[in-house]
Parts: structure tokens; sequence; C-alpha cells
């Protein structure tokens, strides 16, 4: 069962109820990290998430989650998920499962792979509601199950206040940035991808009760129609969504981004790339 | 939590899950055990009088622990000839109680106002020490948007880092919110309180004695302690540019000591935050992600400041964000 494939309004109620229960312990935010085997909110969550499938635990040489202890600011922290193991036609990774556990929403995003994609990688930026282990689970293609985790100190970051309001005008505007000069064909090339959007958060105070928090909930790439990153995601991520990944072209096309958010806005943006030409960088 | 986790195993849908988890809640809440009891109080608590009227008491640049209480903030008072007015209440009921205290040594005059300087715990946690007195609490007309949405947090870590000492520090809605700007007459002694575009929060307020010509900034001006951006960085040396155009004999900064000529003081935190702008922008051109950018901008002024690793990294943080999109 993927939360994050039912309808918005059953994963927000799920959500609001989530939100309840991480607020059980009198403190939460304990000073040493605790024993991710014996968390009391992973419980329930991989119950809703993965039912009684098997999950091999501390699978730090399958996938790794990268960040550090202590958070600069709550509601931008930088996470990046990296598979340990290549990703062959014969054993891939299909899904990686970002999920914190004590967020109000502790599914952060799903984020879908193919062995076209080079490398089972993304790096996005998170908000913390409150110290919390951040847990990835990769899926592989025969339907295997690992996990490893990092605990991080950081609160505060769900019920931030959203950001100003943007006007209409930027609303979905994208930026990329490459990480060379040029893309060189038939190797996993690194790209940024930024979405002007205030990622709203229903449990910031400045929330208006009774709306449809605007937030991105799915990002399509694609590189000549052909998926590169599919991901599915939710107000844990920080507002303006940051996205990092490889890509692996193997002659000139269009690179795509089609974004959707919570109130069906759709954004597209797109460039026409080849091995020479310059890109957009910095 | 054996209560919570054992009807999960044993329910299978979903929404059932969450029913048994909202009731688990409602009985964790009423099960909540309660503080019982008075704080402690604040040893060693001195304000200084650095111009007539204008008492000062210099917090520590400590991290909050059960030991400094919250005294982590400069906070102080103006005595006119019919009341006194407060500038923030300190970072607990503790500090707020023992500024008070301060008061009352040196006045019997009555509190009327309470500026609540900006949204930040270690500025504003003491305010319920004055609920008595009933005085105006004035804020920024930003700052209740800000406080709601904070407040559960800051309640929260409040309690991780001081446990019982933390009984009675309550969130203070203000009475005032100040859109420009507000005069306040003490008494012989005339108060403006002054709100500013977004700088060090979104809702920062100043407080200008004018018979002394004495501007307190709070957390517009750091002295020795790093400064610190939850607003803007741009915007932040935007204000700046007007502060140092006010005319002042003497001023008092929300975390460090009052003794360097005005405006002398804002040149190390003018020359940090050009340090910051720069160098992020230069790592944004580079290609350097957040986390790079983090590790390796400002190091420069590491010797600089105290406590620089403790803030330093979430001002890069908020900066790259901010920046990234010119």
């Amino acid at each position: 069962m993927n939360i994050c494939l039912r309808p918005a309004w059953l994963r927000l109620a799920s959500a609001t109820l989530l939100a309840l229960f991480a607020v059980i312990p009198a403190y939460a935010n304990e000073k040493a990290e605790p024993d991710p085997a014996q968390s009391q909110y992973w419980g329930p969550i991989r119950q809703l998430m993965f039912a009684d499938r098997v999950i091999n635990p501390d699978a730090r040489d399958v996938i790794r989650v990268y960040l550090n202890l202590r958070a600069d600011d709550s509601s931008t922290v930088p996470v990046v998920v990296k598979a340990q193991i290549d990703q062959t036609e014969k054993e891939y990774i299909k899904s990686i499962y970002v999920i914190v556990e004590r967020n109000p929403s502790p599914a952060a995003g799903v984020f879908h792979f193919t062995p076209e994609s080079g490398r089972a990688q993304v790096e996005t930026r998170l908000r913390f509601e409150d110290y919390s282990f951040v847990r990835a689970v990769a899926e592989m293609n025969d339907g295997r199950l690992y996990m490893s985790q990092r605990w991080v100190k950081a609160a505060g970051g769900c019920s931030a206040p959203n950001g100003k309001k943007l006007p209409e005008s930027l609303l979905g505007k994208m930026k990329l940035r490459f990480d060379d000069d040029t893309i060189t064909y038939h190797k996993p090339n690194l790209v940024q991808l930024m979405i002007r959007h205030p990622n709203e958060s229903p449990f910031a105070a400045n929330f208006v009760e009774g709306q449809v928090p605007q937030f991105v909930r799915s990002v399509k790439v694609t590189f000549d129609g052909k998926p590169v990153l599919d991901a599915e995601v939710d107000f844990s991520l920080s507002d303006n969504p940051n996205f990092r990944f490889f890509f692996t072209p193997e002659e000139k096309g269009e690179l795509k981004i089609e974004v959707e958010d919570t109130h069906d806005r759709k954004f597209s943006h797109s460039i026409d790339i080849s091995e020479g030409v310059p890109l957009p960088g910095g | 939590m054996a209560s919570i986790s054992s009807p999960i195993k044993i329910l299978a849908s979903p929404i059932t899950i969450f029913a048994g988890l909202a009731i688990a809640f409602l009985s964790a809440t009423t099960a909540k055990p309660a503080f019982a009891g008075e704080p402690p109080p604040l040893a060693n608590f001195d304000v200084r009088e650095i111009a007539p009227g204008n008492f000062v008491h210099y917090g520590t640049f400590d991290e909050r622990s059960p030991d400094n209480l919250g005294d982590n903030a400069n906070i102080g008072f103006i005595v006119g000839e019919k009341c006194v007015l407060a500038v923030d209440a300190g970072g607990s009921l503790p500090v707020g109680r023992a500024l008070r205290q301060a008061i009352r040594r040196v006045t019997p005059l009555p509190v009327c106002h309470v500026v609540l300087t900006h949204v930040h715990p270690d500025h504003f946690f003491g305010a319920a020490a004055f609920l008595d007195d009933h005085p105006q609490f004035i804020a920024h007309e930003n700052y209740p948007a800000q406080l709601a949405a904070r407040s559960r947090s800051y309640l929260n870590s409040l309690q991780r880092d001081l446990g019982a000492a933390a009984t009675g520090s309550e969130i203070v809605r203000p009475t005032l919110l100040v859109r420009q700007r507000v005069e306040l007459d003490l008494g012989g002694r005339t108060v403006v309180v002054q709100a500013w575009p977004a700088a060090h929060t979104d809702n920062d307020l100043t407080v200008f004695d004018t018979s002394t010509r004495t501007l307190w900034l709070s957390d517009l001006l750091f002295v020795g302690h790093t400064p610190v951006i939850d607003g803007t960085i741009t915007g932040f040396l935007a204000v700046m540019k007007d502060l140092r155009a006010i005319a002042a004999d003497h001023f008092v900064p929300g975390h460090g000591r009052s003794d360097l000529p005005w405006p002398q003081p804002l040149e190390a935190q003018q020359r940090y935050f050009t340090v910051i702008l720069n160098e992020t922008r230069a790592a944004i051109r580079n290609r350097k992600t957040m986390q790079q950018a983090t590790d390796e901008v400002g190091l420069s002024e590491a010797g600089h400041w105290a406590v620089f690793e403790l803030f330093h990294r979430r001002n890069v943080t908020s900066a790259y964000a901010e920046l990234e999109w010119e």
C-alpha cells in the first residue's frame, strides 16, 4: 500500500491524524539518538506503507541517507539518498521512499527510477518538525525492500510559517542548473531542478483552515519522452522544491519537467540539450 | 507506549489504524503529566544604567540551559516620570520575574508597556512575569502570525532544554501592533517604537528613547555574538543602512555589549553579512550545493564571533536559499 497514491483527502486525513500521534510523547525531541529499531513512530508508518512485507534493516550496503546530524535550518535541510548498488536491467532499485518518521505527514517523497537512471540517487531539501529519523526504503525490481536511516536534530520545520505569497507570475517557474558546462553522452550527468512554489504546510499557522494546502505532489522528468525521475512528494519538502539527480543521455534531446500541485495546476519546463552546447549553470 | 502499539497490530485498514491512534492521542493528552510547583529564581541578575533612565541587563552567550534559565538575550527597561517600558522579557518566566524585580528596585512606577522586539524565544518567554501589571504588550504587525506558527515547537523545545524550570513560561499575545511607528509618552520622556521591513526576522522592532537618544536595537545588532538571519540577508543589509543614519548617543544590541561608540558596532556585522553574501553568491555561481556552501562560506569570520558553530551554517543555508533565485 502506498500512502502517496491514495486520494488527497485521505492523505490529508492521515497526515492530520499522524500529527496528533506525533505529539503523544511529551518530550519527543530527546537529546541522544534513540535506537531506530525501538522507535514507536516507525511501527504504524511501516504498517501503513508496507503492511507486513519484510524490510531488511540497516541495509547501508544498498541504500544510504546523508545529512548533517544537527540541521542548520529545520525548514531547509539538504538530504541526499544514495543507492550503493548499480542500476542494471536485471537488478535495480525501482523506488526509494523517503520517510521523516516524526513529521506530520511522514512520507516525504517516493522517487521512481529505471535501469536507465544511471544512479538511483536524489538530493532534496526537507522540513523537520521534530528530532527524527529520516528513513530511506529502497524497493528492488523484484519487490525486496531495504532500509537505512539517519538521525537528525532539527525541529519546527513543518510548523514554521509558510513563505511570503508568491506572485502568480512566479508560481511554478523552474530553473535547471547543470553541474558541468555541457552534457556528456553515455554517462550520468548531474542536474538540479528548482521549482518556485510555496509548498505550503497545512501545519503552519498562517495556513488558512479548510483550504487545500498548495504543495507540489508530483514531478516527472523525461528525456525525449523516456522517464528520468518520477517523484510523488509532499509538504515535508521545503518551499521552492529543489532536486538534484542524474540522467544519462545517449544523444541530443529534450529534457522536460512536468510538475503538478494539489490545486491541480500543471507547470512545465523544457530545454533542448546536446553535447558541446553550453548549459545553463550557476 | 504499549497502549498505542497494541491496537495497530490488530487493526487492518489504515483508517481504523488512525482512529486507534487518535484515541490513543486523546488518552495520552489527558494522562500527560503537568509540572507542579514554581520555577527556580534566577540568581545574579544585574542591570546597568547605560544612559539616564535606560537600564540594561546583558544576557549570556551560552546555549539555553537549566543553569542560565534562558537568560541569553539583552533585555531592559526605560523609566519615565509616569511609568516604565520594558524592552523584551528574557527567555523564561524566571528571567522575566528577575527583570520585574530589577524594575522594582529602581522605581515603584507601574510597567505600562512591554515591547516584544521580535518573535524569538530568548526574548519573549519571560513576558508572563508582567501579566499582572496589565501593560500594553507591543509587537510588530507580523508578530502574531509568526508567534502562532512557532509557539508549539518553541514551547516543546523550551521544555526539552529547561525541564521543570520551563514551568510558567507562556506565550503572551501582543495587545498593540505596530505597522510603522508609535510614540509612547512615559511621562517627561517620549519613546519611539519603530517597525522595520524583514531583516533579522520579518517582525523586528527598535525602541528609541528620544530624551537620551538611546537606541535599543534588539537583534538588529549583534556585538561579539554571531549575527543570526531568520529573515533575509539582503533585507538585513538594507535595514542596517537606515539604522546607521540614526543619530544615537547610546545603543543596546540584542546580544553583546554597548561599549563602542555608535555606529561603530555596525561595522563588524556589516562585514560578516557582506562576506556571506559575496561568498554564497560565488558558491552558487560555481555550482556548489547548499551543503558545500555551508561547509565553505564565511570561514574567515570564524575567529571573530562567539557561538559561531551554533549559528553560522544556518545563516549560510538561509542566504543560499534566498540568493539562488537571483
